[in-house]
């Protein structure tokens, strides 16, 4: 019986573990090489604002070699809901990603990476949303958008 | 016509307006049922358990404004991980996304004029009452789905974008970091509830009986009826891959048996009270029941076509074989 709880136990923490990566609708850690840092600045070139994850293409210029880096961003839902969109971040706007790269590595047809901070050269971040869409907007979370 | 059909009659006028907050009067649909239809969301900082900082169910507005401010100061932590200049470093939790693509509510849920502690409002603590030996049985498989990727079908629901991540979908319908929105159409005989995430839909059919039980949609089986102004939605025959459902905000079992029951009854012209009541008694010891506002969203949803743009899925089947080459 003892043993019985002590597997209970692990298990239960084991699943616990599990979940506290369940930020998103997938599992970033088993996409992305915690190994493998990036710190890229670029213009983008395409922003595709899909579900379950939208991807903004970013082409990066360094040492006389041009890749193109697929940045993988959260679901559009929510931005599109506070007035963020196409004209919001165009082709050919500069900005700096820096995240991990995919654990596949293979750069076909593009490099892919995740964009946990996604900001122009200035620092200012890209996508300042909201967390409050649909719920009272009373003025205590300064980062509402109006 | 006598006395008493006058008092019947006013008794059924005042019965169909039950639970409704005074003034406001249930509107219908074209065919006579109370109209639930629109969009709506559940979005808030009040989760399914209690957290340990709180007492009470009920909590003052001071309380309500702290879990405001610390809500913000966690986000502005996690959302700003580097200094100017500043790389990742090799070896860190590979994180996210900036938290402008989430949508967790910015307030705890009001019910009755008070702030809530947590969705759960039984047992009286606010804390699940797990069967620690059912979900310690259930381990293996919950861990296999993170752990392994040799093919799709082995991995989560959420990433196979078959039902969204957690109980977002439910029943228990529960809120989770983002796309908490429902859209409810109703026609005669059906209520259909389009849950945000992932695009799932509760077709929930009236006056009718279950499946048979060896039939365990997604979503399970559902059936309704009107009991005044408030539906009371039954269901059973859960997906046997839907039994563990989780998120940062909670982590349940709903086992294939549990019988679940939803109320859905409009207050005013903003919101439906929500309320359930979990009963499965392999995966807890007692009952569990809870209650939340869903609230009146502007504008639709944004279609969630999951499938069309899952590129993640095969860069985790990508990546899991640049693993097994090291």
């Amino acid at each position: 019986m003892k043993k019985i709880f002590k597997i209970g136990g692990i298990s239960f923490v084991l699943i616990f573990g599990m979940s506290a990566y369940l930020s998103s609708h997938h599992a970033f850690t088993a996409e992305f090489d915690p190994n493998a840092p990036i710190n890229i600045t670029g213009k983008v070139v395409k922003v595709e604002w899909i579900n379950p994850h939208a991807w903004v293409h970013v082409e990066v210029k360094e040492g006389g070699k041009t890749t193109v880096w697929m940045v993988e961003g959260g679901t559009p839902n929510t931005l599109i809901r506070n007035g963020i969109n196409k004209k919001t971040i165009t082709p050919g706007t500069v900005i700096v990603v820096r995240g991990y790269q995919s654990k596949g590595k293979l750069c076909l047809p593009r490099c892919i990476a995740n964009g946990r901070d996604v900001t122009f050269p200035d620092g200012r971040k890209v996508f300042m949303g909201s967390s409050g869409t649909g719920a009272p907007r009373d003025g205590s979370d300064s980062r509402e958008r109006r | 016509m006598n006395k008493s059909f006058f008092i019947a009659i006013i008794a059924i006028l005042l019965a169909s307006n039950i639970g409704a907050e005074e003034g406001w009067s249930n509107s219908k649909t074209w065919f006579g049922d109370p109209d639930l239809q629109g969009t709506w969301t559940n979005a808030s900082l009040t989760s399914l358990e209690r957290p340990d900082s709180y007492e009470t169910l009920a909590v003052t507005d001071q309380d309500a404004k702290i879990a405001i401010k610390v809500s913000n100061e966690f986000v502005e932590s996690v959302d700003n991980p580097y200094e100017e200049g500043e790389s990742p470093q090799a070896g860190d939790n590979v994180g996210g996304y900036n938290v402008a693509w989430m949508d967790p509510g910015t307030e705890l849920f009001k019910i009755d004029g008070k702030y809530r502690s947590s969705i759960l409002t039984y047992p009286e603590d606010g804390k699940l009452p797990r069967r620690y030996i059912r979900w310690g049985l259930e381990g293996y498989g919950i861990y296999k789905m993170f752990a392994v990727a040799d093919h799709p079908e082995e991995r989560t629901l959420g990433e196979r974008c078959l039902v969204g991540f957690g109980s977002s979908g439910g029943p228990p319908m529960l809120n989770v970091l983002y796309n908490n929105h429902y859209q409810i159409v109703q026609s005669p005989g059906y209520v259909m509830i389009l849950v945000e995430m992932n695009h799932d839909a509760r077709i929930i059919r009236l006056e009718s009986n279950h499946n048979p039980n060896n039939m365990k949609p997604w979503l399970g089986d559902s059936i309704g009826t009107w009991e005044g102004n408030t539906l009371v939605v039954r269901t059973k025959n859960h997906h046997p891959q839907q039994k563990f459902r989780a998120g940062i905000r909670h982590q349940i079992l709903i086992m294939e048996e549990a019988e679940i029951t939803e109320k859905f009854t409009r207050i005013n012209e903003k919101e439906i009270l929500y309320q359930f009541e979990v009963n499965d008694d392999k995966a807890y010891k007692d009952t569990w029941r809870g209650e939340m506002p869903l609230r009146a969203a502007d504008g639709e949803i944004y279609e969630y076509a999951c499938h069309e743009g899952n590129y993640a899925m095969a860069n985790i089947l990508a990546g899991a074989r640049a693993e097994e080459r090291k």
